[in-house]
């Protein structure tokens, strides 16, 4: 082709598609500024020469312009419906609302790509101004190490994902439309926020790498970049959780995480991001750790890569990864080995510059319980790694695909984030270096009783949080509920201890009023108090996962008119409405129900099947109704799905959960966003703000401004928390999730059987006035054969089928020789009166012993074996301390490598002079008081 | 403590944690098949849980309403081995004939023949950005 042709076929194609035209253009000149920004950064500080660093950081500026005119270029593109680019026609059609036409730039695959780019590039800009003066030495370097990750990105753009293409074909006249399920107003934040999480972690990265490379690794580098991570993990931890509140809303399935291999993308880089937070705390008060931040910097932005890579390229089978793409897989992988081979690399050539300028003293020291928290923080990290990838890995090793579902996760996942959260109400209590008996016991006294009162308030007060939940492996329980609670009491007395103990010595001080103190003392130490008031946080929204603990779930078929009882509360299906109103674009089938509890009304709610005419499959409006009984169960939400229905008889399928606690969630999130904020505050905003006003008018309007602000914020965020599915085309999509629940309905009719006709005749004797077609006899029958149905259906789950399935109970085992087992428990069952609680404990015990007694044999014994839970009595004792023993065994260890090293640690200062460790009297403790105060 | 043995130390840990993992994650384990997989070896699979990956046989499908829960079965098919699937509880919408499914459930015998009573029914669905490409052609073919 000559080079006439070629332009000629150019000018063509710019005349028919502009925008595709120019579009590519763009991509094309991003590409060759960041090479040359990647090559005049790096050559420019090797050789010491400033004017080829600052033109990179000139190109770094032009890469931003050039990235923000594609992205106008592409969201235009959307806006004027250019079907000629098969990316708008994709992902938009003439009929969606205009911000989801806007959004539509990150629905698809090119797009989110592109996405990422254009976001990186305004980090860097920001990044970079605020950074070239104070770091001339090294700033080219994190310029490069910007662009080279640019140079990536922007090469899988213009060679495999261009987002600019267009149809080889004629371009259709309109476009498909975005998924429903993203047509919703938490999708329009939520991929955003989750991507300036990701995006952002290659900045700290960049700065790492600047270091080792100009060998300037000195605490410098870490203050610019601290902030940066800071609000990286800010919007890591908004994403995370949006994506939560868009699952539990939109999905249907009645929970907010789900253990899903794109959720667990984002929180892998969330744990080791946690995890630099606190140790860059060690590097700047003692020196230590300095190799180790620089490895969590470079892990924390792996994982970015790592879960991209995960959700784009289909290694990892997910309901929302976007599709297979071997291609991708490859060049991430590549890039991959790239990142892994020179960031490494360089670490291990700068290492010896990076020695720890102190050494540990003691174990009960605010250092170690750091380390304690990061080490915690990254075996998460590790194990959400390996069991998302336990599938592929298992397929890789034997050739078979081996899953393991949101159970597995939740047994090592709960032991191990109430563990982090005891760290977080402990660590505040301990001195930096060495914590002395007295004050330990004195710091930890208010905290523990507070705890103690607590649990046995929960225990005396509410049965309920007895509730043992398995946890690590095998047949593992442990009162989870209770020990969560417990912890979350710890942590409020410790930090409530804390700015109580702050406040009087800012009362000291300045002779203040306890409020006046109060936010003084904030203000003045904000990273410290504001980290306490994220610690808080955390602890509010481990209450909301405790619901988990309590939570219903039924699933049921109901004709018009009748009743289904959940738990305490009275569903009953009033009647099906067709809206046709816009039935070109969607068909909406409304069930209205009327929930009811002790026979008071208490809500009317209406779930919905739609049907979009673009979509083949219906979708699903879930109806929550949150706080439904606030006097009862503070914060429960109880939550509607409209599965199907059958359009002649009106006889429609629903589910519903009972969700107690679950709104202390997004309660926890709001207090972890102030404390982010009051971090975040500047040196010089926080200098203007705490100069005490002269005059009395003056303080009062500062204080007023200040709890302006505090209620906004948290009323903006309950009312964000609250919102409620607005009037615009938001729907949701059921996902797949028959429960286990589901299928033991049978197992539950046959369990009520025998009783029902009994009951019914008693019920009539007893209310003879009663109807007994009427919904209120259904439901007072209900009632009353509920207790029976619960307790022999817990006897059925507490024995164990013996058909050779892997240690199933009877009430979930689907074999013969289950339903045989049950019949015979029936028949057992019959002889008893179950009307009363001491009779349905005295037909368990006659069940368990004459089921023992039929499988107890020379080999097996006494038949225990039958028994789900092995009975904590006699010879069982030992069966269960093993578990504890290995705990107890394992945690000996650990203290002892751990006191060696210490000691070591000891010697070493001892040799030069400081016997600090001789030290311990009154005024060591008092110096490490102060010393507490003063550091945050 | 010198330094070898640190490192030692250090990965042995690490070897033992991931040694555990693996342990406890073996109960927890479901095989993820094919159905012409599992009928391939179904004694293998009887009584244990696991996840059969198949497509609906059209016109297979069976519903009834029990004590207000709908009970269903289907025919699961898969490069011409068919399997016969028991569930109850909701179905996810893209549940039809033809359509793809992943069934979670135990493998018993009943009558002489395998089946699936299914706890959970996955339709193997299009990611939300992607359009399922197999099934589209699934459909054109018929």
């Amino acid at each position: 082709m000559s080079l006439s042709n070629f332009f000629d076929g150019w000018l063509t194609s710019l005349a028919d598609s502009p925008i595709s035209s120019l579009g590519t253009i763009t991509l094309y000149i991003a590409f060759m500024i960041a090479a040359y920004a990647a090559a005049t950064g790096i050559v420019g500080n090797v050789q010491k020469r400033e004017r080829l660093v600052n033109s990179s950081i000139m190109a770094m500026y032009a890469l931003c312009a050039i990235m923000v005119m594609a992205s106008a270029l592409l969201v235009y593109a959307f806006v004027t419906h250019d079907y000629s680019i098969k990316y708008v026609t994709m992902y938009s059609d003439t009929a969606m609302p205009l911000v989801y036409k806007i959004c539509a730039y990150w629905g698809g695959l090119d797009g989110s790509l592109m996405f990422w780019v254009f976001l990186l590039s305004v980090f860097s800009t920001i990044a970079v101004w605020g950074n070239a003066r104070r770091h001339k030495d090294m700033i080219g370097f994190v310029v490069g190490t910007i662009a080279i990750v640019q140079l990536f990105f922007l090469a899988l753009l213009i060679f495999s994902k261009n987002p600019f293409a267009t149809w080889l074909t004629e371009p259709p006249l309109d476009g498909k439309g975005l998924n429903p399920l993203l047509q919703n107003y938490w999708m329009v934040i939520h991929p955003p926020s989750l991507y300036i999480g990701f995006v952002s972690a290659t900045i700290p990265f960049a700065f790492g790498m600047g270091a080792l490379a100009s060998g300037r690794l000195d605490n410098q580098w870490m203050k610019s970049v601290r902030s940066w991570t800071f609000l990286c993990w800010f919007f890591l931890s908004f994403g995370l959780l949006l994506g939560g509140r868009w699952a539990y809303e939109e999905l249907g399935w009645g929970g907010y995480w789900a253990w899903d291999p794109v959720e667990n993308a984002g929180l892998l880089p969330w744990f080791t991001m946690t995890a630099f937070l606190h140790s860059v705390i060690i590097q700047e008060q003692r020196g230590m750790l300095r190799v180790w931040n620089m490895a969590l910097v470079i892990i924390t932005f792996f994982l970015t890569i790592f879960g991209t890579f995960m959700t784009r390229s289909g290694i990892v089978q997910s309901v929302h990864a976007f599709g297979e793409d071997n291609e991708l897989a490859l060049l991430f992988v590549l890039f991959m080995a790239f990142i892994i081979i020179c960031s490494v690399g360089m670490l291990i050539w700068r290492m010896p510059y990076l020695k720890a300028k102190n050494q540990f003293e003691s174990l009960i020291s605010r250092e170690f319980a750091f380390l304690l928290n990061n080490w915690v923080l990254l075996g998460s990290a590790f194990f959400v790694l390996f069991a998302t990838l336990f599938p592929t890995l298992s397929e890789a090793l034997n050739g078979e695909r081996i899953t393991v579902g949101p159970p597995f996760f939740n047994k090592w996942m709960i032991p191990t984030g109430l563990i982090l959260l005891f760290l977080a109400g402990a660590t505040p209590l301990l001195a930096w270096r060495r914590t002395t008996r007295k004050r330990l016991a004195a710091q930890f006294a208010v905290p523990l009783g507070i705890m103690v009162v607590v649990v046995a308030a929960l225990v005396i007060g509410v049965p309920r949080t007895r509730v043992m939940t398995p946890i690590l492996a095998g047949g593992f329980k442990m009162p989870m509920a209770l020990i969560n609670f417990a912890i979350i009491a710890f942590v409020f007395g410790s930090i409530g201890q804390e700015f109580w103990g702050g406040m009087r010595v800012r009362m000291r001080q300045t002779g203040g009023d306890a409020f006046t103190s109060l936010i003084g003392i904030i203000m003045a130490k904000r990273r410290k108090y504001g980290g306490y008031i994220i610690h808080l946080g955390i602890a509010v929204m481990f209450i909301g996962f405790s619901g988990k603990c309590f939570e219903v779930e039924r699933n049921f078929t109901l004709s018009p008119g009748e009743t289904h009882l959940v738990r305490d509360y009275s569903v009953t299906y009033d009647r099906l409405e067709i809206d046709d109103t816009n039935s070109d674009h969607v068909m909406r089938w409304i069930a209205h129900l009327d929930v009811s509890k002790d026979d008071s009304f208490l809500a009317h709610m209406a779930p919905e099947v739609r049907n979009y005419t673009k979509e083949e499959q219906p979708t699903h409006e879930v109806a929550i109704e949150s706080n439904i009984t606030p006097d009862e169960d503070f914060f429960e939400d109880l939550y509607l799905v409209f599965n199907s229905f059958d359009r002649e008889s009106q006889v429609a399928s629903f589910s519903v959960y009972v969700n107690p606690l679950i709104n202390w969630v997004w309660l926890g999130f709001g207090f972890l966003a102030i404390g982010t904020l009051f971090c975040l505050v500047r040196e010089d905003w926080a200098t203007t703000l705490s100069q005490r006003r002269k005059t009395r008018a003056g303080r009062g309007t500062q204080t007023l401004l200040i709890l302006v602000a505090v209620g906004a914020t948290l009323f903006g965020l309950t009312a964000l928390a609250d919102a409620q599915p607005v009037e615009h085309d938001n729907v949701s999509k059921h996902q797949a999730s028959g429960s286990a629940a589901a299928l033991n309905r049978e197992n539950d009719a046959v369990l009520m059987a025998p009783y029902k006709a009994k009951a019914v005749e008693e019920l009539r004797a007893a209310k003879p006035n009663l109807d007994p077609t009427s919904t209120k006899f259904q439901i007072a029958l209900q009632k009353k054969l509920e207790p029976i149905v619960e307790s022999n259906r817990q006897l059925m789950k507490d024995l164990i089928c013996l058909c050779g399935c892997p240690r199933e109970s009877l009430y979930h085992c689907k074999c013969g020789n289950a339903a045989q087992e049950r019949g015979i428990i029936l028949g057992i069952l019959a002889n008893h009166d179950l009307s009363t609680g001491s009779g349905r404990d005295a037909a368990r015990d006659d069940v368990v012993t004459q089921m023992m007694a039929r499988h107890a044999s020379k080999e097996d014994g006494s038949g225990e074996h039958v028994l789900m839970v092995v009975p904590d009595e006699g010879y069982n004792k030992l069966a269960w301390a093993v578990p504890y023993l290995g705990f107890a065994g394992a945690l000996i260890l650990i203290l002892a490598v751990s006191r060696r090293w210490v000691r070591s640690g000891q010697g070493d200062l001892v040799a030069v002079g400081d016997s600090v460790a001789a030290v311990e009297d009154e005024d060591y403790s008092d110096i490490l008081d102060d010393e507490l105060r003063e550091t945050d | 403590m010198n330094r070898t043995l640190k490192i030692l130390l250090s990965l042995s840990i690490i070897g033992a944690a991931a040694g555990v993992l693996f342990y406890s994650s073996m109960s927890e384990a479901e095989f993820y098949k094919h159905v012409h997989e599992v009928l391939k070896d179904p004694e293998r699979f009887e009584n244990t849980s696991l996840k059969v990956h198949g497509f609906v046989e059209a016109g297979s499908i069976v519903e009834e309403i029990r004590d207000q829960n709908i009970h269903r079965s289907f025919i699961l098919e898969f490069e011409g081995q068919r399997i016969r699937v028991h569930h109850s509880g909701p179905k996810p919408d893209t549940f039809k004939d033809l359509s793809e499914v992943v069934a979670r459930g135990t493998l018993v015998k009943r009558d002489g023949e395998f089946q699936l009573e299914a706890v959970e029914l996955m339709a193997k669905c299009p990611s939300k950005y992607e359009e399922n490409k197999r099934s589209r052609d699934a459909e054109i073919t018929q």
